[in-house]
């Protein structure tokens, strides 16, 4: 594998507010990858920048081995799916799927048997058979979702950006269109770049999750090394299932706001100190109960839970007011109840807390 | 007030605008069908006639009226209203297409635009008609004039097509492009059909605007008068019923063009609303 897309230093501003502050990465060929950020972290700016709608004010995209900043965007070969889908209203199915192939300037298809037989080959792909010749505003969300993949895919690029795509779609649909979507592209080898905000779509669709943070990339690795082992506390706070403190390392323990917490474990380097602990790494005890010697304890005071069908997540606030998350999953053990205002004890093994400093 | 008395002075007020707006075309028509060559512009109707209207196409022996001198006039004034229409639309389309990115002196460039509808028709007839003389350039209804019809209609379908594009969504024009389509070949196959109901506005507004234009006209036109100036000539000597049927007749030519635009309005805006749906889902 190689190399399909690499951004060296990608700088781009708004008035003097910069949206992307120094980019660097490289996608490879063949794969899926999805790019997380939370909102205003400039994914979407990233994303126009590389299909060429939007200049970047400095650095370099290559593509294909070709540099391509400053080349507009018809003469790039990089698709693009939107998230408003944005079909062309005016054609039907068929058409809107046949637009590029009829109508691009480098090697437009002129036979019309040819462009339908792609055209039919597509719609087969991608699940619309029946429907080539609805106008694309009779049909649902997920068909028309399918429509703009299936016109970007019919003219062959070698990458395709997708911006948001599920984010259009209701909640069932979009889990449906999740496995949809890996094997698709699966099927047409080329690189999908998933921009999204939301941690388990970034998680579950990307081979390699990049994850976009004020600007730049703060984390690029594969899901599972993200989910356990991020690299800031920022990446895990935009994972949203880890209990993040602040404070100071000082020997061995961390200096916290709720006191200090023992140190085992792995610590790395961030730039920022901070301690983080996984929402289901913690179990929680009796306030009596005594913490082994391999284990962290903390009090704090029950608020509430909240049901999930799998696991439960309860709510405490620690002695600074501070909310803390702990998540038990009820193939474990079966929901208990708490008691509202209650104290209890916050149990976890050191070595499971993530320490940066 | 309960809600059948709002009712009841809501009809009022309709009733009452409908008179004012139609009332004086009414009396028009109504008069057009007075007897001739004998009866005048006023009521009452000595007896039911289509005589004026045969008078027009010159099927009336001949009398001490004479014939409206109105046919050579129509057909400029005809002609002239295509030309602006067709210049005054391609201008607004491309004039608006450039004001939707923002661009140096963006906002002198709009003013000055706008201007053209603003100033008074009388003055620019007038500084129209010096400049030509000044120039020494003969004043013709398909130059001058014609000029100064573009100057005052080109605003108009500029200012229908700004409120169109500010409604467009720009994304399909990016889809086209990251498809390989150029730009141009995106404007011609997405956006100008997307656009077509608001050019078929911008087309019709400067017809009919160019078609009865008057004070401009008046000073710019030179020899060789249009419809409107024609008409009001007639008025200088004496008016006949005959001035009434071509005002029916034109009228009802109104009403067909109104009717293609309509007819051709219901096509676009069955598109539209495909679009504005996708836009809401």
């Amino acid at each position: 594998m190689s190399a399909v897309l690499q951004l060296k230093n990608v700088h781009k501003a708004f008035a003097g507010v910069p949206a992307l502050a120094g980019v660097d990465a490289a996608l490879m060929d063949n794969s899926y990858v999805s790019l997380l950020g939370p909102s205003g972290s400039g994914k979407t700016t990233l994303l126009r920048v590389i299909a060429g709608f939007e200049q970047p004010d400095g650095g370099e995209i290559l593509f294909a081995g070709r540099r391509i900043d400053g080349v507009p965007p018809h003469e790039r070969g990089i698709g693009f799916v939107f998230q408003n889908f944005a079909l062309f209203p005016h054609l039907s199915v068929a058409q809107n799927i046949a637009f590029g192939l009829e109508n691009r300037a480098v090697a437009p298809v002129t036979d019309a048997k040819a462009v339908t037989a792609r055209v039919r080959d597509m719609i087969g792909l991608v699940g619309l058979t029946g429907l080539e010749d609805r106008a694309v505003t009779q049909i649902s969300g997920g068909q028309k979702q399918r429509v703009a993949l299936a016109r970007t895919l019919v003219t062959e690029p070698s990458m395709v950006l997708l911006d948001e795509p599920l984010g259009a779609l209701d909640a069932n649909l979009r889990t449906r269109m999740r496995g949809e979507l890996r094997t698709i592209r699966e099927r047409c080898g080329v690189t999908f770049l998933h921009v999204t905000g939301s941690e388990t779509e970034a998680l579950a669709m990307g081979d390699t999750v990049l994850v976009l943070d004020r600007g730049r990339i703060a984390q690029a690795t594969d899901a599972g090394t993200l989910y356990s082992r991020p690299a800031s506390a920022d990446v895990a706070r935009f994972l949203n299932c880890y209990n993040i403190f602040s404070g100071a390392v000082s020997g061995n323990v961390f200096e916290s706001p709720v006191g200090r917490l023992a140190l085992g474990g792995v610590r790395q380097a961030s730039g920022r100190p901070a301690y983080a602990i996984r929402y289901d790494r913690v179990a929680i005890r009796p306030r009596d109960a005594a913490a082994a010697g391999d284990e962290v304890r903390i009090e704090a005071s029950f608020v509430a839970s909240e049901y999930s069908g799998a696991a439960i997540n309860s709510f405490f606030t620690l002695d600074d007011g501070r909310v803390f998350e702990v998540e038990t999953h009820l193939s474990h053990a079966a929901p208990e109840a708490f008691e509202e205002k209650a104290r209890y004890a916050l149990v976890w093994k050191r070595e499971d807390a993530l320490v940066f400093v | 007030m309960n809600a059948s008395g709002i009712k009841l002075g809501l009809g009022l007020y309709t009733t009452l605008f409908i008179v004012f707006l139609y009332g004086p075309l009414v009396v028009l028509a109504i008069l057009s069908f007075q007897t001739g060559p004998e009866g005048g512009p006023q009521f009452p109707i000595i007896e039911w006639s289509t005589y004026w209207y045969k008078h027009l196409f010159g099927l009336t022996p001949p009398s001490r009226i004479a014939p409206l001198p109105i046919e050579q006039a129509l057909v400029r004034s005809l002609a002239l209203a295509v030309m602006t229409m067709i210049v005054s639309t391609v201008l607004g389309v491309t004039a608006a297409q450039a004001f939707r990115k923002k661009f140096r002196g963006s906002g002198v460039v709009f003013y000055l635009i706008v201007l053209g509808m603003m100033v008074p028709g009388v003055l620019v007839g007038l500084g129209m008609a010096l400049v030509a003389n000044t120039l020494g350039v003969d004043r013709h209804w398909w130059g001058t004039a014609f000029v100064l019809h573009v100057v005052y209609t080109f605003p108009f379908a500029f200012l229908v097509m700004l409120a169109i594009f500010n409604r467009f969504d720009p994304s399909v024009e990016e889809a086209a492009w990251s498809l390989g389509v150029t730009p141009a070949r995106t404007f011609r196959k997405i956006t100008f059909p997307l656009i077509f109901p608001g050019v078929l506005s911008a087309m019709l507004f400067a017809f009919t605007l160019s078609y009865d234009e008057f004070s401009r006209t008046l000073f710019a036109s030179g020899r060789d008068l249009t419809l409107p100036l024609a008409i009001y000539g007639t008025f200088s000597v004496e008016v006949h019923p005959n001035v009434f049927a071509f005002g029916v007749l034109t009228t009802l030519f109104s009403f067909a063009l109104l009717g293609t635009y309509a007819v051709l309005m219901g096509l676009s805006v069955r598109r539209a609303k495909r679009m504005a749906i996708q836009e809401e889902a």
